[in-house]
């Protein structure tokens, strides 16, 4: 039509008046036959909407999931349905294209699948944008989505971030969700925005391997936030942050369009940028146009990152705690004498009934507190499969039956104070500066640490052990023989040290690998590959600290070797302690005895201090002292670190 | 694009068949009923495998009642039915200590007034034993014994 339109305007200039006339006459018949089916009038809107260049507006850009690649542009989308066009995946033009001339494509039997309906986020965008008039279209309207609209009822929203659990690896980073609250008051009753891997397999190198290279296909799902809760505070034991979002109903509403869009629609997953967290960052710009949240992140994305952007784009309105299970009974313990507690461990071990506590000798808030830490525990370890069902129902329905005889307590038993914000814990990369002394040679070291916390950590937690680091690497110069040393690259650095208690007994445990420095037979220095774990206890004193115990095995690689290779097992023992908020310690001893290939012993005592300056930095002091072979090895050295 | 196509049809299956399971156990559910398995898988968390249709019958504001299962007392919405099915131990622990969020919940679903909550829930707390008699109980049986004990008081 546009050619034919085209040649009306030469022809005229240059033609007898006949000819004019039949020609236009040819011209308005096609035009009629045209508006018929409507293209005319789709042709001047997607000429209107390439003139506007909306194919390169932020938006468009946004509900399609169009990113800048190596090789130009693609969409993060793989699902050949979400595109309207063919070349939709990498062209945003030809989609802008394809999206409004499928706006006018002959209705079908019920409407709900016509791309007005399918891709409403789309439509409502282009219409605004375009002005077009929807009585030229063949739909009016979206039956189910309105459906949709009137049975959810959206009219806020919240991120929520269940927390790392520390004893659990597969917490590691935590997790986000998007819930979009509806006209009730409760909280339970809004819906939780999930995007996760389709995947059965959560298990395992296979799972881990397949996720990194993105085989999994990442869909997104809505289910009742209580379900989540139950998922993640009742049986994963992991805190929870709700992080209130300012966005207006309307915005919420924008928010469920572009949800409904995407629904049964994947993205190859990739857990370390493409995961859960990153693709939530669209559906918050699909309901806000001015945020750009998906621009800001490097090659790895931690959820609690997403958080802080979040932040920093100044959509938080309010935030919100929820203790998990294991949570609430740390605090309800702390609240209760030794021999309340001595009472509840009794009852939860089966030597004396629930209602023996129901002896007025004992005063009702006790009673109470007993009761109440006991029903916590019977669901605990049912949820850690430690009770069978019938089991579980009876200690139950026991003492909630003697629970209820109680009625209120006098006075607000429990204050959970909430642990300091995660958001307001330093950033996740780390570069660091220092200066020392090995033996009587000084070096100058510098050293980046991509991810996230380790034990001397003074944000993240409290009364546990946590070290989570990945591609930790740090570099030396030492000027007396003007060389450049890489120090060590610890690929995975992991170690949780759990304590225990009457009601708690994890496991600690860490693992090590990478490359570092070792003192070998002849006296020097050489650089081999370790790969270092241990499994053992921690327990948890108010003078002490956190001390710890492992047994460890260590395998060591390098030429320099008898065989290449050593061995060994041995142990360690350390202690945490938090001195005042900003200044912590961590002291330990190890001594490993390598009993294969290269045999010999390795003893090392080390004092590591933190001083936290600032939010985004500190200052360490570490002095070692170590016995490889037969030879001594001492090192201090002063280092500053920055976090960005 | 076959292959996808086969693959894809395979995995909704998978995740139909696994959510048709679901249903099923939740169905006139009594206590103990977990809904979750824990999923302690390395790295897991990121990419936690519960994803079902994106707003398919299991979203609360779609569904009609809770499938297959028996529609309890004529007090109470479907909505609240499904509610009580899916949170049976919250809510016996709630009404037994004569409080919490679960309970609250359950109070605004059956539209009890905000004024009259603190009475509803001494109510409830009260008569804890006949709402939850046995460890046999249903969260039918549960709702209907709600309904009793209101209708008695």
């Amino acid at each position: 039509m546009r050619d034919t339109y085209g040649r009306y305007g030469t022809v005229k200039s240059f033609v007898s008046p006949l000819f004019f006339v039949i020609l236009l006459f040819i011209v308005f018949f096609f035009a009629y036959e045209v508006k018929a089916d409507n293209s005319y009038y789709a042709n001047l809107l997607v000429k209107s909407a390439l003139a506007k260049k909306l194919h390169e507006d932020s938006y468009w850009w946004t509900l399609l999931h169009y990113k800048k690649s190596l090789f130009g542009i693609e969409s993060l989308i793989d699902d050949p349905k979400f595109f309207l066009s063919a070349e939709g995946k990498y062209n945003p033009k030809s989609e802008l294209e394809a999206t409004i001339r499928a706006f006018f494509f002959r209705k079908n039997a019920e409407g709900a699948d016509h791309p007005i309906c399918r891709f409403i986020a789309r439509y409502n965008w282009l219409k605004e944008k375009l002005h077009i008039d929807d009585s030229k279209l063949p739909v009016a309207e979206c039956e189910q989505f309105d459906r949709l609209i009137d049975q959810l009822k959206p009219q806020s929203a919240s991120i929520v971030f269940p927390t790392i659990f520390m004893n659990s690896p597969a917490s590691m980073f935590g997790h986000t969700l998007i819930n979009i609250e509806t006209d009730y008051k409760s909280k339970l009753l809004s819906h939780a925005v999930n995007y996760s891997a389709l995947t059965d397999e959560s298990k395992g190198l296979f799972f881990a391997v397949k996720g990194l290279f993105g085989l999994y296909k990442g869909y997104y799902s809505i289910l009742p936030y209580y379900q989540k809760i139950q998922e993640y505070s009742d049986i994963s034991q992991r805190d929870i942050w709700e992080y209130r979002l300012n966005l207006t109903e309307s915005e919420v509403k924008r928010m469920v369009m572009h949800i409904w869009e995407l629904q049964n629609i994947y993205a190859d997953y990739y857990f370390f940028d493409e995961n859960c967290s990153y693709n939530l960052m669209f559906l918050l710009e699909a309901a806000r146009p001015s945020l750009s949240l998906t621009e800001q992140f490097p090659l790895w994305i931690l959820p609690i990152d997403t958080i802080k952007a979040i932040k920093k784009s100044e959509l938080i309105d309010t935030v919100d705690y929820r203790p998990s299970r294991a949570t609430k009974i740390k605090h309800k313990l702390s609240c209760l004498s030794e021999k309340g507690q001595k009472t509840a461990l009794k009852i939860l071990n089966r030597e004396i009934e629930s209602q023996a506590i129901l002896n007025p000798e004992i005063k009702k808030d006790e009673q109470i507190r007993i009761i109440d830490l006991l029903i916590d525990c019977t669901q605990y370890e049912y949820a850690k499969k430690k009770l069978s069902k019938s089991r579980y129902q009876d200690i139950l329905l026991e003492a909630l039956q003697a629970r209820s005889t109680l009625g209120q307590p006098d006075e607000n038993l429990y204050n959970i104070i909430p642990p300091p914000q995660p958001d307001e814990g330093h950033e996740s990369n780390r570069l660091s500066v220092g200066l020392g002394i090995k033996e009587n040679t000084f070096f100058q070291e510098v050293g980046l640490r991509p991810v996230f916390t380790d034990l001397l950590d003074t944000d993240y937690v409290r009364n546990e052990g946590a070290q989570i680091e990945f591609g930790d690497i740090l570099l030396r110069y030492y000027s007396s023989d003007n060389k450049l040393e890489l120090e060590y690259l610890d690929l995975i650095d992991i170690v949780s040290i759990s304590p225990r208690n009457k009601f708690f007994r994890p496991i600690s445990w860490k693992v090590n690998t990478g490359l570092n420095r070792k003192i070998m037979s002849d006296g020097d220095e050489s650089l081999i590959y370790r790969l270092n774990t241990g499994g053992g206890m921690a327990f948890h004193n108010n003078y002490l600290g956190l001390y710890y115990m492992l047994m460890e095995t260590e395998l060591n690689l390098s030429g320099g070797f008898v065989d290449n290779y050593c061995l060994g097992v041995g142990a360690s023992a350390g202690l945490v302690k938090s001195i005042t908020n900003s200044w912590k310690c961590h002291l330990s001893a190890k001594q490993i005895y390598f009993e294969l290939g290269d045999t010999h012993r390795a003893s090392e005592l080390s004092l590591l201090q933190n001083f936290r300056l600032s939010r985004n930095s500190c200052i360490r002091l570490a002095i070692s002292r170590e016995k490889v072979f037969d030879f001594y090895q001492t090192e201090a050295n002063l280092s500053f670190h920055i976090f960005f | 694009m076959k292959k996808l196509l086969i693959i894809l049809g395979i995995s909704l299956l998978v995740v139909n068949i696994a959510y048709a399971g679901s249903v099923k156990e939740n169905c006139g559910c009594g206590l103990g009923t977990m809904v979750f398995q824990e999923n302690d898988g390395l790295l897991s968390q990121i990419c936690a495998a519960t994803t079902n249709g994106i707003f398919g019958n299991q979203t609360f504001g779609i569904t009609s009642g809770t499938l297959e299962c028996d529609r309890p007392a004529k007090l109470v919405s479907p909505m609240a039915s499904k509610f009580v099915s899916e949170n049976m131990d919250r809510l016996a622990v709630d009404i037994a200590s004569g409080h919490g969020e679960t309970l609250e919940t359950l109070a605004e679903l059956m539209e009890v007034p905000v004024e009259k909550r603190t009475e509803f829930y001494a109510l409830l707390q009260y008569n804890f034993s006949k709402i939850y008699p046995s460890t046999q109980v249903t969260h039918v049986d549960v709702i209907n014994n709600i309904s009793a004990v209101i209708g008695q008081s």
